[in-house]
């Protein structure tokens, strides 16, 4: 997989909440290379700094100091309104608290995002991906915490972006809807192509993953790659 | 601080969090107050101002007007039963010739006060008695036409021409609001109050022995109504038996009138503000308590009670108030010293000051507590049903439902966010009415105060140029036979004489008696035609009179029905006629016959005793010169000096309250488009970071807070118009008095810029508000669990 093109980049990566002894160092120098239509893995313990970088590889979120290159483009060089250009140019998010927009149908919620789009997916066809197809037109008061979840990722890649970037989108789920979860974004991987990058708690679930990158204190720990990637299906927790 | 309990603690923090809407709300609260202090405290400093004034230089309570009566009638009235005072007086016209001012001045002349109807010198000193020719003339008028002492002031007093010399200024109980004759506006240039010692007046009236007006006060308990009828009766042989209170009295019934006003504005603006606040501040507590039902269930089970929660609130709104309060205070303390300003520009006082007393004060504060704890009950009332529970409840979405109404007008919008806006709306409708109403009465309350000015041309336009069409109108000092039209029109600049006979008469209808003018007009006028409140033109019908709506109403009578006439002048005939129509006139004649029918009726042939006319403005100067040396002619009343008089007072007045009702309409616009689009960008936070980071910009997340304060505004100003024109009828309608109706005539003009007023203000604030939205942090906004 590795003659695939790099999709990110890092260099020395840093990222700290305040300043002199009571400063926080969220990242401590993070260098790391994902490649184009991989699927990785992120592990660590809690306040390693998992979030945070994958806030900033997403635009959301400035580094301290450090580069960051989304292929060519250097987004720790990017300014507010580069970074809106960019989240809604190439970006799909998943988040462990859904974030559906209440008063929004399903489909609406989709639709939000394919309005936006240069080439989107139809609506429809980005919850059949996920396996949503019966219950498009609820509200997510009316869905269930799984159905919430796949409905944000029909959301994340109707619009066709080149990453997904999840943080623990199974964190609020049962094992069993998780996995449902977990399918629907390999699904999209697969027969997309579209480049995924999980944070989760959960270390079984590296095992369906390209790559995985284990955190510690800011820093990576450690960076392996599976040789083969099991089926979501067959996880267990 | 850490001394203070952790809840008074919060309550402060909540406060300073929410200072913005905070103040947006104490500040529509405070207009409120400070319009209520400032209403009651000037009607209250209006009325004491007057009492004292009335008591201090001792008004008389019943004026009997004469033709000429001795001395013994005097005598007569002072043993009247409930008569306590008597005084008499010489009263009469002049016109008069100032240099600096092209028309005939008119002034009323008074023989000067011995203990009644006392004035009080302004400035220079009394006459002496010495010097016949010396006079004091009332302030206004000295300061309007610039007499100072020394000023000579040739006179014409009923054909007679004489000399007067000006020494001194003065103000009196009996003009506090002087007007000339017919007129509704003061125009200071033009006439004025002239006192001077009674023997030159009593030559120049011809009245050297007698008097021609008695003023009387009355015992306390004494009935004024038997006075008056007494007086009648017993002076009936001497003049008119037009006896009449200080409820008749010119200048004390537009001092009335101007209370009635306030308590009319009193009764709609304050309660309109304290309902906004009450509105919006039950909105800003029932989110509080929304977004810290985990806190409240919490603090629940660990064992706090639902009182002190409850508690906790309320003095939210308590503290708020009492803010709003304070300021409006100071507001209403403020306005009301600066509106005693103007009021000293109309009515001359010797001394007015604005003092709104205890009660007031407490009583708006009331008012507004209350307006502020009936908003916040609701939202106190969850809070303190809330059970511990709440605290464990798992996340839920807000619930959005998709009702068959809403859901098929949903899906007619095009784009997602719009469907957010829209509903939002359905999902609390109540709040979205209630938005809708405060912006739309803030709409209604700029219409209404600025269509006061567009009321006011419609008069002018209905009255001066649709009806009084005449340039001049002249009133004779005797009447005159219709020959005198051809004496008229050799006058330099006149085109067109139109006479016209008035004549003073009691109307009598069944038990109800009314003394009014009846005016005589020719048939077929072109310069002084009857015009409707409506604006249609009615001609004095032949055989029959018309009568305002006004006064049949004081007689109870119909059209078809006829009308007693009892002349009080000259021969005093008797007749009767029947009345044609009933005609809602804005302001001038009451019952208008044909001039022809008035003279048969009255058996004296072709009889005027003034003119219409029509005039080249080229020759005013040349005609005026010649009216000023005319004896023939008592009065000239210029069509354009009173349009300008009435402009100018409308101008000057209602500018600064439309200043000041814009604001306040503002005010409201901007504190309820401030509070609701803060509440939604709090209940919305985490939708519009979703947004964001889904890569809207910023615009585009912004577009839902903007635009569903967009549509709510938008929603407003239809009913906002509707409501404006019904107010701003109801505000015509009850400032019209048995002296004049006024139109309701809003201008799309008015109208247009209502609308834009609110546009503006409710565009400045959300836009306001959308830079916070801008600024919102996204991973903060997502990491929080609603
Ligand atoms: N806004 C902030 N201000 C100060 N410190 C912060 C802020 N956001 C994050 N941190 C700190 O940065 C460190 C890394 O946080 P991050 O959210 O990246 O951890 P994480 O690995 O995602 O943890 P978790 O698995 O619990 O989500 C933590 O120590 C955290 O306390
Ligand atoms: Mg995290």
């Amino acid at each position: 997989m590795s003659e695939r093109p790099a999709i990110y980049r890092t260099a020395g990566l840093t990222k700290s909440y305040g300043t002199g002894p009571t400063a926080v160092h969220a990242l401590r120098g993070v260098d790391l290379t994902v490649h184009a239509g991989e699927l990785l893995v992120l592990l660590g313990p809690s306040g390693s700094g998992k979030s945070t970088l994958l806030n900033i590889l997403g635009g959301l979120d400035s580094a301290t100091s450090g580069q960051a290159w989304f292929e060519d483009t250097e987004i720790t060089a990017l300014d507010a309104d580069g970074l809106t250009e960019y989240r809604r140019r190439s970006i799909g998010f998943v988040f462990q608290f859904y974030n559906l927009i209440a008063a929004l149908t399903a489909r609406e919620n989709v639709q939000l995002i394919t309005d936006i789009a240069e080439d989107p997916m139809a609506p429809e066809a980005a919850l059949a991906l996920v396996g949503l197809e019966g219950r498009m037109d609820h509200f997510p008061a009316q869905l269930s915490g799984g159905e919430q979840q796949r409905v944000a990722i029909a959301r994340a890649i109707a619009k066709r972006p080149q990453v997904l970037l999840c943080d623990e989108p199974t964190g609020a789920l049962d094992s069993e809807t998780g996995i449902r979860v977990l399918t629907a974004l390999e699904t999209v991987n697969r027969e997309v192509g579209t480049t995924v990058m999980i944070i989760t708690h959960n270390a079984v679930i590296a095992d369906m993953a390209d790559e995985v990158v284990h955190f510690a204190d800011g820093a990576i720990a450690s960076h392996t790659s599976n040789p083969r990637r099991r089926p979501p299906g067959e996880l267990s927790w | 601080m850490n001394a203070l309990p952790p809840l008074t603690r919060k309550l402060l923090r909540d406060l300073w969090r929410l200072r913005g809407q905070a103040l947006a709300i104490a500040l529509v609260m405070a207009a409120g107050v400070g319009m209520a202090v400032m209403s009651y405290g000037m009607m209250r400093s209006l009325d004491a101002a007057r009492s004292a004034y009335y008591e201090g230089y001792n008004l008389a309570q019943v004026w009997v007007p004469l033709r000429r009566a001795p001395d013994s009638l005097a005598r007569e009235l002072a043993e009247v039963p409930g008569v306590a005072g008597v005084e008499t007086r010489l009263s009469g016209a002049a016109t008069l010739d100032l240099p600096g001012i092209a028309e005939p001045v008119l002034a009323r002349l008074h023989s000067l006060p011995v203990r009644l109807n006392r004035a009080v010198l302004r400035s220079g000193r009394m006459p002496r008695a010495e010097h016949p020719n010396e006079v004091i003339v009332s302030e206004a008028f000295a300061k309007a036409a610039r007499l100072a002492p020394g000023d000579r002031l040739p006179a014409l007093v009923y054909g007679k021409r004489i000399e007067l010399v000006l020494v001194g200024t003065a103000i009196s109980p009996e003009h506090v609001y002087a007007v000339a004759p017919g007129q509704i506006f003061p125009d200071n240039r033009r006439f004025g109050i002239i006192w001077m010692a009674r023997e030159p007046l009593a030559a120049a009236l011809d009245m050297r022995d007698g008097f021609n007006e008695v003023l009387l006060r009355l015992a306390p308990g004494a009935s004024e109504q038997d006075v008056i009828r007494r007086a009648d009766r017993i002076s009936a042989a001497f003049g008119p038996a037009g006896a009449y209170g200080r409820d008749l009295d010119i200048s004390n019934r537009f001092l009335t009138s101007e209370i009635d006003q306030l308590r009319t504005m009193v009764r709609i603006l304050p309660p309109i503000f304290l309902l906004v606040s009450a509105f919006l501040l039950n909105i800003l507590l029932a989110r509080l308590i929304d977004t810290e039902r985990e806190v409240i269930g919490l603090l629940k089970a660990f064992g706090y009670r639902s009182a002190p929660i409850a508690w906790h609130y309320a003095q939210l709104a308590l503290l708020l108030s009492l803010g709003g309060v304070a300021l409006g205070w100071a507001l209403g303390l403020w306005l009301g010293r600066g509106v005693t300003g103007i009021y000293l520009d109309y009515f001359a006082f010797p001394a007015l000051t604005f003092s709104a007393g205890a009660d007031i004060y407490l009583g708006s504060a009331a008012m507004a507590l209350a307006a502020a704890l009936a908003g916040a009950v609701s939202a106190v009332w969850r809070a303190q049903r809330l059970t511990p529970a709440e605290a464990m409840r798992p996340p839920a979405p807000a619930r959005y439902s998709s009702g068959p109404l809403s859901s098929r007008l949903v899906r007619l919008l095009p784009d997602e966010p719009s469907r957010m806006i829209l509903r939002g709306f359905f999902r609390r409708p109540l709040r979205t009415i209630a938005s809708v109403l405060g912006l739309a009465m803030a709409l209604a309350l700029y219409v209404a105060s600025a269509s006061s000015t567009d009321n006011v041309e419609r008069l002018i336009q209905l009255v001066f140029e649709r009806g009084q069409r005449a340039d001049l109108a002249l009133s004779f000092t005797e009447p005159r036979d219709g020959r005198v039209r051809r004496e008229l029109a050799l006058l330099p600049g006149v085109q067109r004489a139109e006479p016209y006979r008035a004549i003073a008469a009691e109307l009598i209808h069944g038990p109800h008696r009314e003394r009014e003018a009846v005016l005589g007009l020719p048939r077929g006028s072109a310069l002084m035609r009857i015009v409707a409140l409506d604006g249609t033109t009615i001609e004095p019908p032949p055989g029959g009179a018309l009568i305002s709506s006004q006064l049949a109403r004081k007689l109870d009578i119909a059209a078809g029905d006829r009308l007693e006439v009892q002349v009080t002048e000259g021969q005093r005939q008797r007749f009767s006629l029947p009345i044609t129509a009933v005609v809602d006139v804005p302001l001038g004649a009451s019952l208008v016959i044909e001039r022809g029918a008035l003279n048969r009726l009255l058996r004296e042939g072709d009889v005027a005793t003034g003119a219409y006319l029509m005039t080249d403005p080229q020759q005013a100067p040349a005609l005026f010169a010649r009216l000023k040396q005319t004896p023939l002619v008592a009065s000239v009343s210029v069509a354009a000096n009173a349009v300008r008089g009435i402009r100018e007072t409308i101008a000057e007045s209602m500018g600064i309250v439309t200043l000041f009702n814009t604001l306040f309409a503002m005010l409201i616009v901007v504190g309820v488009t401030y509070t609701g689009a803060r509440i939604s960008l709090s209940e919305r936070a985490r939708d519009l970071a979703s947004m964001r980071v889904l890569g809207f910009r910023k615009g585009e997340a912004g577009f839902v807070l903007v635009g569903e304060q967009a549509l709510l505004a938008l929603a407003a100003l239809p009913l906002g118009l509707v409501l404006g024109m019904a107010l701003s009828r109801y505000i015509a309608s009850s400032f019209s008095s048995d002296m004049f109706m006024i139109p309701a005539a809003v201008s799309a003009r008015t109208l247009a810029e209502g609308v834009l007023v609110v546009a503006v203000a409710a565009a400045a604030t959300a836009v306001l508000v959308r830079r916070s939205a801008d600024r919102l942090d996204l991973v903060r906004a997502l990491k929080t669990r609603e």
